[in-house]
């Protein structure tokens, strides 16, 4: 009854143009810190309101904002995926170690792609059908994908260049996908980044299989009695969140064109968890948006890079961002527990 | 052949058999095309197994089900969803996290292909439609499923169940959380369907509302099917009468033979409030064993946990006279009460933990020095306490969860034992335990009483109150209904004072 009081209470011409509802979404939080955050660093800094630094964080933040959009679909359906940061070593490796090798762009992108989906089934597969709890299946294909990476290639770094075997056209176009700018001025990455979000967008919010994904994480009983194939939707995440961690792993190795199985991506996953987390999505399933995630990610990514314009010390800036962790997701709960 | 055709869902001899329970013994029943058919029978009637057989959640272990006069199997829900039976239970399949328009229209999302577009706006116009039919175009679709009350939650489901030309729709226990307005807007909705020639099954405690709504009534009983009767003149009594049976409620009450209650105050309760609860007072001697019956939405279900002190609560609890604080389980313990929960697997065993560490972990400091657990002692009490009760146990350090249910209830009861309680309180003490164990456990609980223990058995099941409490307390709607001593403790009056007002 309070409830419509209050609503009602409000001017009808603020509400026709959507603000109450704008400020009341989850994203409003994360939102607002973003812009506070932002005009701190512009007033307390002089490198960062500029075009250059601005397009430098878009590029810095593109490959965990690619993980991090697969990683909203996992948490949606209402599991978690440990095993992304492996598996971004493992596939950017499968592609590179191709390359070298010899093959053509789109085999090598094919291969790596493919080792991603691979990995991403496997996690859907035990996570369902294997009636393992994702936490425990992802956590030991954490393990068994950096394995492969340290086998296939004996620990040794993998470096992609001419001098091991890349076939020189093959070798710019590569380069080009990590290091390249759209129009001169637009990293790559971040393209390759805005158009992924755009899509999983368009899946989560106008799609029947988005319109599952939500289902299932919502109520699993209720997806179930209405006809939805839980194990499939939560399959197809999987394998999702396995793509766009090899995407993000294969444009990473372009981007910096040496890899080492031991090192690179590890822990990874603990930072695209963060920001999906701070972007809104809910660990226990059925809540997030591609913009909430956006948003998260942005908030790491301006945070890191503001500390750094700062000078503050990197160890002061691991502090930094765990309470912004905290706090960011501290603020919805104790919030949202009010509203009831 | 005509009869035939009317019937709807025929169930023809169906038993189901549990492990080491019959739940349903040769149940036939038909439901006629458009009629309101009740359901009604005490805790373990086996209406609810009969329910979950029509879900597609149970099958038979005999006898078959028939639709529209032929046989079918319902091997799960979305069998007999697609059979046209939608079962409404009182924990809704709802998603919380979805909108009104979404759940609504969910089946039929699930049913397009995963790659279409989801159609936002046909979607909210059809669930406005579906709502507007049961008389709820007021309620905005685009509303978070989990913003709504109970009410208006389960008139979604049944919105989203018409939707799918559900020709049969089961309402399991539809009343227990609705208002008297809500329960009025429910039958409004139920009228309605069976105008549209919808069968609506409802399963109910309520004798009133099943009075008013219903066009038929079966009555079940110990797993059979007693009668069916036809809703003409019928009275609540005779509802009563059909559920309780002649042959049964002979058993002779243990008021009457029970030793006449000291004149020592044990448990005293003044105007205890609390969720669910309103206004209760009463007073138990030591060495009584009083009874509290009732049905599931009657507020004796929180009563243990009032007493006890693990939820909020007003009003004054006293053991021997002494106030206990509200809201502190650890002080009621050292006044000395004690509380047994109903749910043994989750709130009151601990199932990974062995044997001895269940006796002894509701009175650890007794068993410990400088925080250092005296294990000798422990095993010294555990062992006292498994002799006593004669728990079937291989070892001292055997896992509980590794026990039979009785077995679990008698080291639970060990637990309480050992705190030396005043007034020990348990709620469901015999649930899923077989009848041997049970009849232990009352041997057991009138030993404890007949120690000068005060003792308060909450429980569902009449019979077990009959047969070992020397007073029964009968709640209705949060509150005392009926206060019942020597001859007046019989199934009929308890059932009496527990249904109507």
């Amino acid at each position: 009854m309070a409830e419509t009081v209050r609503t009602g209470a409000r001017a009808p011409g603020i509400d026709r143009l959507g603000f109450a509802r704008l400020l009341r979404a989850r994203e409003a939080g994360v939102f607002i810190a973003l812009l506070v955050l932002c005009l701190f660093l512009s007033f307390a800094t002089d490198g960062f309101l500029t075009s250059l630094n601005l397009l430098n964080v878009g590029r810095q933040i593109s490959l965990l904002g690619i993980m991090a959009v697969g990683m909203t679909f996992v948490l949606i359906s209402g599991e978690v995926d440990l095993s992304v940061g492996s598996n971004y070593a493992l596939s950017g490796l499968a592609s590179g170690m191709a390359i070298i090798a010899g093959f053509g762009l789109i085999p090598a992108l094919a291969l790596g792609l493919a080792v991603g989906a691979a990995i991403g089934l496997i996690n859907g597969l035990l996570s369902t059908y294997g009636r393992l709890p994702s936490l425990i299946a992802t956590l030991g294909m954490l393990s068994m994908v950096r394995g492969t990476a340290l086998i296939v290639t004996n620990g040794q770094p993998v470096t992609v260049n001419l001098r091991n075997g890349a076939l020189p056209d093959v070798l710019a176009a590569f380069t080009k996908m990590g290091q390249g700018y759209l129009f001169g001025t637009i990293p790559m990455q971040l393209v390759f980044f805005v158009v992924v979000a755009a899509i999983a967008w368009f899946i989560l919010s106008y799609t029947n299989f988005g319109f599952r994904i939500f289902a299932v994480g919502g109520s699993a009983k209720a997806a179930r009695v209405s006809g939805i194939s839980v194990n499939t939707v939560k399959i197809w995440a999987f394998v999702l969140m396995g793509l766009l961690a090899a995407l993000a792993g294969i444009l990473g190795l372009a981007f910096l064109p040496s890899s080492q199985a031991g090192r690179t991506g590890l822990g990874l996953e603990l930072d695209v968890i963060a920001a999906t987390i701070v972007g809104g999505a809910s660990l226990s399933g059925g809540e997030g948006t591609i913009l909430g995630t956006i948003l998260g990610v942005l908030i790491i990514g301006v945070m890191r890079n503001g500390l750094v314009l700062m000078g503050v010390s990197p160890f002061v800036q691991e502090l930094m961002i765990g309470l912004v962790i905290i706090i960011a997701v501290g603020i919805d709960k104790w919030t949202s527990r009010k509203a009831g | 052949m005509i009869q035939e055709q009317d019937n709807i869902v025929e169930v023809v001899g169906v038993s189901k058999q549990f492990p080491g329970v019959l739940a349903l013994k040769d149940v036939s029943l038909e439901f006629r095309r458009g009629e309101v058919h009740a359901v009604i029978g005490e805790n373990g009637a086996g209406k609810s197994t009969l329910m979950h057989i029509l879900a597609g959640d149970l099958q038979p272990s005999q006898g078959e089900l028939r639709i529209d006069g032929k046989p079918v199997r319902l091997r799960s829900a979305l069998d007999s969803r697609a059979a046209g039976i939608v079962v409404v239970y009182q924990e809704l399949a709802l998603c919380p996290t979805m909108s009104v328009a979404e759940n609504i229209m969910m089946s039929t999302l699930a049913a397009d292909s995963a790659v279409s577009l989801v159609p936002r706006a046909r979607m909210r116009k059809e669930a406005r439609a579906a709502l507007a039919r049961l008389g709820m175009g007021g309620l905005d679709p685009d509303t978070k499923v989990s913003r709504l009350s109970i009410a208006e939650k389960q008139l979604v489901e049944i919105a989203g169940a018409v939707r799918q030309n559900a020709r049969v729709l089961v309402l399991d226990e539809p009343n227990s959380a609705l208002s008297v307005r809500e329960s009025e807007r429910l039958f409004d909705v139920v009228r309605q369907l069976r105008s549209e020639g919808v069968t609506v099954i409802y399963v109910s405690h309520h004798l009133k509302e099943v009075l008013a709504i219903a066009d038929r009534v079966s009555v079940m009983r110990d797993g059979r099917k007693i009668e069916t009767l036809d809703n003409q003149d019928l009275s609540e009594a005779r509802l009563i009468r059909g559920m309780v049976g002649r042959d049964l409620g002979t058993a002779r009450p243990y008021a009457l033979d029970a030793p006449p209650p000291t004149e020592t105050l044990a448990l005293s309760v003044r105007h205890l409030s609390a969720a669910g609860l309103e206004d209760i007072s009463f007073d138990v001697q030591a060495g009584e064993i009083l009874g509290i019956g009732g049905l599931p939405d009657s507020g004796k279900d929180g009563l243990g946990e009032a007493l006890f002190g693990l939820v909020e609560r007003s009003g004054e609890v006293l053991v021997e006279g002494k106030p206990l604080s509200a809201h502190n389980p650890m002080a009621a313990i050292r006044s000395g009460m004690s509380f047994v929960p109903a749910d043994r697997r989750g709130a009151s065993g601990l199932l990974a933990m062995s044997v001895s560490d269940n006796v002894v972990s509701a009175s650890l400091p007794r068993f410990s020095m400088a925080g250092v657990l005296r294990r000798g002692a422990i095993r010294r009490e555990a062992r006292a306490q498994v002799a006593r009760l004669d728990a079937r146990i291989s070892h001292l350090s055997q896992k509980l969860g590794t026990l039979s249910g009785g077995n679990q209830q008698k080291i639970i009861l060990g637990r309480s034992l050992v705190t030396n309680p005043r007034v020990l309180i348990l709620h469901e003490p015999t649930r899923g335990i077989d009848v041997g164990a049970k009849a232990e456990i009352y041997s057991i609980l009138r030993g404890i009483a007949a120690e000068g223990v005060a003792v308060v058995m909450i429980s569902s099941e009449i019979p077990e109150l009959i047969m070992n409490t020397s007073r029964v307390l009968v709640m209705r709607g949060g509150r005392i209904s009926g206060d019942l001593s020597g001859t007046g403790i019989n199934e009929e009056t308890i059932l009496a004072r527990a249904m109507t007002s």
